[in-house]
């Protein structure tokens, strides 16, 4: 597991002591190395004073805050290390001159990826998803080529997503059974755990983007007036399935987590609780550093490496023109 | 020091007299784990065990203190046995 990201998931004081860092709390303290560490996540009430804050940002160190239902409150993002005029003009650019051509391939890599993750399914005995693999691995992509603005762009965008949430009921155990997503906040087990990794999805990208030129304000996919760090949502979008819903399935299939278990329901909504949380991101974790066989690079690289090679693909493809294939679960790249 | 393999863990144990004994381990603490009283450990790449080293020469007497490092590749190739209670959690605090 990678020492660089550390989880507070207590309550407590985080303060900088001789150039170090150190967790403060009732219980005790506990000093945290501050070479290596890369991105701090605060889950629970964490107090921080604007000293430790220009200590964090004078190492580079960025910290996800999330409140106390587990919601994604924001970022404490340091001065920027690496800033490209060329690269933002360039990604301007291809905003106004053809921003349908990220959008485009990113959705298919959307397709593509669900492809995958519902095949391992379908090869063992779930022959319901035969329509719909068919739909995505051959219609999607004819739809696509014929489409010529964003609004319908996104409108597949969600009936791949649609349709990828009806086949749950085919290979999930009833009790995480879900009738259609829903957000702000969830109101089921099933939605609580898509918030939650998707919000711990795009926090990754947020942190991997941050050790690229790239301006994280310029999206193609999601309109970049979202005052978020829309670039972020796009690049997510195609890890999506291979990194929150195999984790999701995973975890649910073999009873890792369990709806008496870990989660706290109240009038209308659901949430995962403390023990929930940590299984969840030890097992999402793991999932990040494993790695595969990269077939461009011809190395091993983990997902979370992935994740910023996306990155540099995108600014190939704003600078040099080179075409941007989103990262590709069945081809490796 | 020259490193003939990539090391990404180490044990730093130490014996330093009194007097500089804390500058030591507040150095040491920017980089590894606490341990045990005079011993730090923990994951650290090729290039900050070369900043570590250059930071505790400045500090150290060679002629009283003694500072001895022990590298591994990674952190699964040893075995480790302990009697008494490790309170460390490494990825959630």
């Amino acid at each position: 597991m990678s020492s660089s990201t550390r989880y507070i998931t207590s309550m407590g004081e985080l303060s900088r002591k001789d150039n170090s860092l150190i967790f403060r709390n009732d219980k005790g303290h506990k000093y945290i190395p501050i070479e290596g560490v890369k991105v701090i996540y605060c889950l629970n009430e964490v107090s921080i004073n604007s000293k430790l804050l220009d200590f964090l940002a004078r190492n580079k160190i960025i910290v996800h805050f999330f409140n106390y239902y587990g919601y994604y409150s924001g970022t404490f993002y340091p001065k920027e290390a690496y800033i490209s005029g060329k690269v933002t003009i360039a990604q301007v650019k291809k905003f106004e001159e053809n921003r349908l051509e990220i959008a485009k391939a990113i959705v298919k890599g959307i397709g593509i990826n669900i492809y995958e993750v519902l095949y391992h399914y379908y090869k063992h005995g779930y022959k319901e998803l035969k329509p719909l693999l068919n739909w995505l691995n051959k219609e999607t992509g004819i739809i696509l080529n014929k489409l010529d603005n964003i609004k319908q762009v996104l409108y597949l965008e969600g009936s791949i997503w649609k349709r990828f949430y009806e086949t749950f009921p085919i290979y999930l155990p009833e009790d995480f059974m879900f009738n259609k997503r829903v957000k702000r906040p969830p109101d089921n087990p099933m939605n609580a755990l898509i918030s939650f990794g998707n919000s711990m999805l795009y926090t990754k990208v947020i942190s991997q983007l941050y050790k690229t030129h790239l301006n994280q304000g310029i999206s193609y996919l999601h309109e970049p007036f979202e005052s978020r760090f829309s670039l972020s949502l796009d690049i997510s979008e195609v890890f999506k399935p291979v990194i929150v819903y195999k984790t999701i399935f995973e975890l649910v299939n073999n009873k890792k987590i369990q709806v008496n278990k870990h989660f706290e329901k109240q009038l209308n909504y659901c949430l995962l609780n403390e023990n929930g949380r940590k299984i969840f991101i030890e097992n999402f974790e793991k999932r990040l550093e494993s790695s595969f066989e990269h077939s461009k690079l011809k190395r091993k690289v983990t997902y979370n490496t992935a994740i910023k090679l996306e990155g540099y693909k995108l600014i190939k493809n704003l600078v040099e023109g080179e075409k941007f294939i989103p990262f590709n679960l069945k081809e490796k790249i | 020091m020259k490193l003939d393999k990539n090391y990404n863990y180490a044990f730093v144990f130490y014996d330093i007299q009194e007097k500089r004994v804390n500058k030591v381990f507040k150095i040491c603490k920017k980089y590894l784990e606490h341990h045990q009283k005079s011993v730090f450990r923990g994951k650290i790449s090729p290039s900050q065990i070369l900043k570590l080293e250059k930071e505790l020469k400045k500090v150290i007497d060679e002629k009283y203190d003694y500072v001895s490092f022990v590298l591994m590749v990674n952190e699964y190739n040893f075995f480790e046995h302990s009697l008494g209670e490790c309170k460390e959690d490494e990825l959630f605090i």
